[in-house]
């Protein structure tokens, strides 16, 4: 996850030119992996681990652009709830200093926390009632895993982006990337806790590149 | 005589001696054996006995050893599984491990005093420590929750790769003035994502004691591993002794042995050991158990007392015994050399008399035929002068009828002669019977005629009954001399008017002929030897004779192969009986 970060750090650096106000959009095929069939206690969730690899089931991939964008004043707050003693969502891409709350759905106790480099916190025990829902604050670009204290299978990605354009494939690794300044860019495809691809992209008003990830 | 009965009786001594010796030399062999044997059996029973305690005591051990073992794995599983202890070490937070784990493994380190079982149940921890996936130790961020341990024991908990099975190690620990060993337990923890062991947790504890099943055995038991032993109950010099040993046993693969002897204290004791940590990643530490082998050497002394014992009792019993043995057996030996000793000098002297009955007799037979030759000459001389002097005619009658009664006398001395010479032939073994078929009726026959014509013959009725041609086996002169002394004597000895019967018959291959007469019968008390030389029936002294006839007949007839008996000789009636053997006529006859 300090690669990731580094390759981050990189790809901030390569943008070139920002031109705020454009309009053009990208899209494209990501080449996902094959689904796995999982093992049979994890089948009914989402993240899934092969050779120490999370990812999820059905594969999806979280394609975003690179680059140095103004920061909002404020951001949207998201939700992972915990139900079925699964989170849901259990991959979700935001964007740094997003705050996600994590409502509790189910009859019992959960206790959310993650020891991830790029944000460690612990929520304690709590249930359902539990108000303000708990909530925490990804202020740093990287990938996330949560977890439960009390049920140990439970698992959910965060994966916190240091930019605002990103958008997550359909199953088939289709993708539309829309809203986006023209300029020069890096497109990355991020496809499970060890691999991100990247291809550069120059994006010209008006236009809709086309970007596949093979 | 004196001399060889000394001899003998050195010679019975010597035997008994030896006979006692090789009695005494088995009972001593017997006893010997005894003792090896009984020695061997006792340290073999000893040592199994030991062994077998030693056993005992291990699997109890052993069981203790396998419950703590099952607690700690049971316990890893559970702290593997806890999404905390996870997150840490698959999320990169290994900062966090520690105090993750502190909280599930607190009841671990709660110092409380619990027994054995209860240790092995409650998992009380010295200390603990995890490994990262290279195994090398994770320093803890506080040792004071995770238990103190000094730079150098914490590196022998580290692993040159992760071990996929639990292990158990043994390693000095130098924290407490006296070096300690502890146990430690290396348990993998596997990843609950990639299946692969990322880590590990060691907990270590104050090593499980053999508690002894009987009190006051004197047995100390400890650990050995990395070369050293730690034996708290012995003492320093001792121990190191005693490590030396150890080591010498260990590095001596080629020599497998499960027990040795060791001095403790001077004290001879029994040492077992057995390898704790089998097919452990960890060096290999074993089990130490010494017992004092004093409770067995004194049951061996025992036992050699009373073998000794037994073995002496033996002895001497076996002296004795032997000692009559010997007298026993030496008896009959003794009496042999006494009968043999008795047996030579009868012998001897019965060879001297023979000797000297030979010599006498040859001399005597001798001296007969000598007397005979030398008589025989001048009786001759003087028989040829009587009768010159009897054909004179110038005499007085008177005169011829002296000299014809002296004529007559040397008649009757050349028949002695005659009779003498033929004895000592006989006695000599001279004379031989040149046997032919002997016409024993015609014999009888013609001498009974010769009877009748003689000028002296009283008035006898002469009887007779004799098969014509009955042969018998022999030389006709000597048959013929038998006849006429009987014939003879028959006359000689009767009365007058009495009568001669001969009678003669052939039975079962041999003759009979029987010669009675009347006339005084013999005297009851010469009847037993009146066929012996020169003896005479006491009878009428007028009769004529010289005392030989009968001595003649009898040894003729044995020299025959017949026999010659006097069967009747009573009421004015004595019969003799001779015996010959039956022939057939001779083919020309």
């Amino acid at each position: 996850m300090d690669s990731r970060g580094l390759l981050w750090f990189g790809a901030v650096s390569t943008v070139l030119r920002v031109s705020i106000f454009a309009q053009a959009a990208v899209e494209g095929r990501v080449e996902l992996p094959k689904s796995h069939p999982a093992p049979l206690m994890a089948k009914r969730y989402e993240i899934v681990t092969h050779g120490g690899v999370l990812s999820t089931e059905p594969p999806v991939a979280v394609v975003y652009l690179e680059g140095s964008f103004p920061k909002p004043s404020s951001l949207p707050t998201k939700q992972i709830a915990q139900k079925n003693l699964m989170f849901v969502p259990s991959l979700l891409p935001v964007q740094v200093a997003t705050k996600i709350e994590f409502p509790n759905l189910d009859d019992t106790y959960h206790s959310i926390f993650s020891y991830s480099p790029a944000k460690r916190f612990d929520l304690g025990r709590y249930r359902t009632e539990e108000r303000p829902i708990p909530s925490a604050i990804f202020d740093k670009p990287g990938l996330v895993t949560l977890r439960c204290d009390i049920h140990e299978h439970m698992r959910a990605l965060v994966l916190v982006l240091d930019t605002p354009h990103f958008v997550i494939s359909n199953p088939e690794g289709r993708y539309r990337l829309g809203g986006l300044p023209s300029g020069h860019y890096v497109l990355k495809a991020w496809v499970d806790s060890k691999t991100t691809r990247e291809q550069p992209l120059d994006l010209k008003n008006g236009q809709t590149a086309h970007v596949d990830f093979p | 005589m004196n001399t060889s009965s000394r001899s003998n009786k050195s010679k019975v001594a010597a035997f008994r001696t030896k006979l006692s010796a090789a009695m005494m030399l088995v009972i001593a062999a017997i006893t010997a054996f005894g003792f090896y044997l009984a020695q061997r059996n006792v340290t073999r029973d000893a040592e199994r006995g030991l062994h077998q305690k030693f056993g005992t005591e291990l699997s109890a051990l052993d069981k203790l050893l396998a419950l703590r073992q099952a607690a700690v794995t049971e316990r890893s599983r559970t702290l593997a599984a806890n999404p905390r202890i996870h997150a840490a070490l698959e999320d990169n937070a290994l900062d966090l491990l520690y105090p993750s784990a502190k909280d599930e493994l607190r009841d671990l380190m709660e110092n409380r005093e619990l027994s054995a079982d209860q240790m092995a149940k409650m998992l009380h921890a010295k200390f603990y420590r995890f490994l990262d996936n290279h195994g090398a130790v994770l320093q803890p961020p506080n040792s004071q929750d995770v238990g103190a341990l000094s730079a150098q024991s914490e590196a022998q908990l580290a692993f040159k790769k992760l071990p996929e099975n639990q292990q158990l190690g043994y390693i000095a620990n130098d924290d407490s003035p006296t070096e300690t060993i502890d146990e430690v337990t290396a348990v993998p923890i596997f990843s609950t994502e990639t299946g692969e062991v990322i880590s590990a947790l060691v907990l270590g504890f104050k090593p499980l004691e053999i508690v002894p099943q009987v009190r006051g055995t004197g047995m100390k038991s400890g650990v050995w591993a990395n070369g050293r032993l730690h034996l708290p109950s012995l003492g320093k010099s001792d121990t190191e002794s005693l490590a030396r040993e150890i080591a010498d046993v260990f590095t001596d693969f080629k020599k497998p042995k499960n027990s040795l002897r060791v001095a403790v204290d001077g004290a001879p004791h029994l040492l077992f050991y057995k390898r704790l940590n089998p097919g452990s990643v960890y060096p290999p530490a074993y089990e130490i158990c010494i017992y004092p082998l004093a409770a067995s050497i004194g049951q061996l002394h025992r036992l050699r007392w009373q073998i000794g014992g037994v073995g002496g009792l033996l002895l001497l019993g076996g002296f004795v015994a032997s000692h009559f043995i010997a007298v026993r057996f030496s008896k009959p030996v003794e009496q042999l050399a006494v009968d043999s000793e008795k047996n030579r000098a009868q012998r001897r002297v019965a060879e001297a008399a023979l000797a000297s009955t030979t010599e006498k007799l040859e001399r005597s037979t001798r001296y007969s035929a000598d007397a005979s030759h030398q008589l025989k000459s001048p009786l001759t001389v003087l028989r040829a002068g009587l009768e010159a002097l009897l054909s004179r005619e110038d005499f007085n009658p008177e005169i011829y009828e002296e000299l014809s009664t002296l004529l007559h006398h040397t008649h009757r001395l050349s028949g002695v002669i005659e009779d003498l010479l033929l004895l000592s032939r006989m006695d000599a073994g001279y004379l031989q019977i040149d046997s032919a078929p002997v016409n024993l009726s015609q014999l009888v026959q013609e001498w009974l005629d010769d009877l009748e014509a003689l000028p002296d013959s009283p008035e006898v009725k002469i009887e007779k009954e004799i098969p014509v041609e009955l042969y018998v086996a022999g030389e006709r002169r000597y048959t013929s001399l038998i006849v006429q002394n009987l014939l003879e004597n028959a006359r000689k000895y009767n009365r007058s008017g009495g009568c001669i019967r001969v009678r003669a018959r052939s039975r079962d291959g041999e003759v009979q002929l029987k010669i009675g007469n009347t006339g005084q019968p013999i005297a009851s008390n010469a009847q037993s030897h009146i066929f012996q030389r020169f003896r005479r029936a006491s009878t009428g002294s007028g009769v004529a004779g010289h005392g030989l006839g009968l001595n003649v007949a009898w040894e003729l007839a044995r020299l025959h192969g017949g026999d010659l008996k006097l069967v009747h000789s009573e009421n004015d009636w004595t019969e003799f009986e001779l015996r010959l053997r039956a022939a057939q006529p001779a083919q020309s006859a």
